[in-house]
């Protein structure tokens, strides 16, 4: 366990000194900063539009930072071969995996816990500057709730990343494979319940709905974790869905740290 | 520490002819406990790949590999060893110190000793004003000799140099000559690889001249002196003459 922590702190370490990830939160508190005075143009529901915009804001920096800073984190171990420094320690091919994969997490986690103090110093800051009327729908526990379900999105991709770098040698395609994996991710619901519409499934060939059954179970479904209507609109998901969100990022992460360490344990580092 | 290789053979599937290339052949070798042992060869000769199967990095496809009787592939069995890769490049954003610790952290180094271990290499290595600065701000040499310290500050038995010398100046290449020749002292057991033969010449206790893959001779300490007696007389360096009657020969044939 010591060689995975200390696996993960050096990869944190690495991570939280990089310029990139400094520029991403810059840009995250500029925005967050800036729905300060797009929540004063709209003239109604200023809680909804609060809400929403912190929420996108926090989702953008993170996809910006597992997209740049987090692929190159895994990435640069193989392409400039500093996994040679790491492998040379009794560590198995198994715990790299994990360590990395905690490694960036971490850095995922405090970056956003960052993001989410500032931002919900603005909502308060501005929710004291407007009049109450405008915040009716508005719930710390919804937004909190929301971020949460965002963070746990991000330790998910982070997962898939972890996943296809021990696939790939290069950094490009790991990236170019995320981004489709959570663009896929995103959409699958909608697809889905397009495609099991009565009219369209009576057209559909049986291969097609196979191919949309199992994409279903193979890709990550993301739109779960994105509440951000909801929390806007102060609806607080029961517990037990949380839970069951909880249960599910947990099988999926696990199984995409499995298989990558399966893969990865098979390499042949050159 | 012994590590003993029996009819080690290894092969690369060439990623564009899609052509089987062998990269090291049927090779049977010795590396005794307490002695330095060098490794010379042309490019491609499969020198690193021979340490890469050491360290576990890659698979041999048949044979054996026994590091103090124990297989390269388990992880425990790099717990008392040290790598310094061939131009090593090491985490941009972090410092001497931090690379270090990770190192002596997960070698299971006892906690106590971690400082002051790397307070002697640091000191060593001449790099104790740099240890706080961050690795891409240094030299080439810096970095060499940061490896250094990064393979030896858990105090392995086992060391594996891959180019040790390479970006050195003749002061860095001083320390480390110096630094080689104390380990041995303390029984350390290092396997070194180089293309400057003077270094190897001076410093290995027997040398294994490798070419396309196979173990081409094997030279010992009393070789060296009667060889060397013969051609310092003529100004030519015994080994360099050896290792090139030998690669040439490869040619002739």
């Amino acid at each position: 366990m010591n060689r995975i922590l200390a696996l993960s702190w050096l990869t944190f370490k690495e991570g939280i000194r990089d310029r990139a990830l400094m520029g991403i939160c810059i840009i995250g508190l500029v925005m967050l900063f800036a729905t300060i005075i797009f929540t004063g143009v709209f003239g109604y529901d200023l809680g909804k539009v609060l809400v929403d915009l912190n929420l996108s804001t926090i989702a953008f920096a993170g996809l910006l930072l597992t997209f740049f800073v987090n692929i190159n984190l895994m990435a640069k171990d193989i392409d400039k071969r500093t996994i040679y420094c790491v492998l040379s320690k009794p560590l198995s091919r198994t715990e790299y995996i994990i360590g990395k994969y905690l490694g960036l997490i971490l850095l995922v986690f405090i970056a956003l816990f960052i993001l989410l103090m500032v931002s919900s110093g603005i909502i308060w800051f501005v929710k004291s500057f407007y009049a109450q009327i405008y915040f009716k729908n508005f719930s710390w526990a919804c937004f909190l709730q929301a971020c949460f379900y965002e963070i746990l999105m991000f330790f998910v991709l982070n997962a898939v990343v972890i996943f296809f770098s021990s696939i790939s040698t290069s950094s490009f395609l790991v990236l170019l494979f995320t981004i489709a994996t959570y663009i896929t991710g995103q959409t699958i619901e909608e697809v889905m319940q397009f495609f099991k519409k009565e009219a369209m499934a009576e057209q559909l060939p049986q291969i097609n709905q196979w191919i949309i059954d199992i994409a279903q179970y193979i890709f990550p479904n993301f739109s779960a974790f994105d509440i951000k209507t909801l929390a806007s609109h102060g609806k607080f998901l029961p517990m037990e869905h949380t839970m069951a969100l909880i249960g599910y990022s947990a099988i999926y992460t696990i199984l995409l740290l499995f298989f990558a360490s399966l893969i990865f344990n098979k390499r042949e580092i050159t | 520490m012994n590590v003993d290789f029996e009819q080690i053979n290894k092969s690369f599937i060439s990623s564009f002819t899609r052509k089987k290339v062998h990269a090291v052949i049927d090779l049977n070798l010795s590396v005794k406990s307490g002695e330095i042992f060098g490794i010379v060869g042309p490019n491609g000769a499969g020198k690193s790949t021979l340490l890469k199967m050491v360290l576990g990095f890659i698979k041999y496809d048949s044979g054996s590999i026994s590091i103090a009787g124990k297989s390269p592939m388990e992880p425990e069995t790099r717990i008392n060893m040290g790598y310094l890769p061939e131009n090593p490049y090491y985490y941009d954003h972090l410092s001497a110190e931090d690379l270090m610790k990770f190192s002596a952290t997960t070698s299971g180094m006892n906690k106590k000793n971690i400082q002051p271990s790397i307070d002697h290499l640091l000191k060593i290595m001449n790099l104790e004003h740099a240890r706080k600065r961050h690795l891409r701000t240094y030299s080439k040499g810096m970095t060499q000799r940061a490896g250094i310290c990064f393979a030896l500050v858990h105090d392995p038995d086992l060391i594996i140099f891959d180019e040790p010398m390479s970006g050195l100046d003749p002061l860095g290449r001083k320390l480390v000559v110096d630094l080689v020749l104390d380990l041995k002292e303390k029984g350390k057991t290092i396997i070194f690889c180089s293309h400057i033969l003077n270094d190897i010449e001076r410093l290995c206790d027997r040398i294994a001249i490798m070419d396309k893959g196979r173990l081409k001779k094997m030279l010992n300490r009393e070789q060296f002196f009667s060889e060397q007696d013969k051609n310092i007389k003529k100004g030519t360096s015994w080994l360099e003459k050896i290792f090139i009657d030998t690669v040439e020969n490869r040619v002739e044939q």
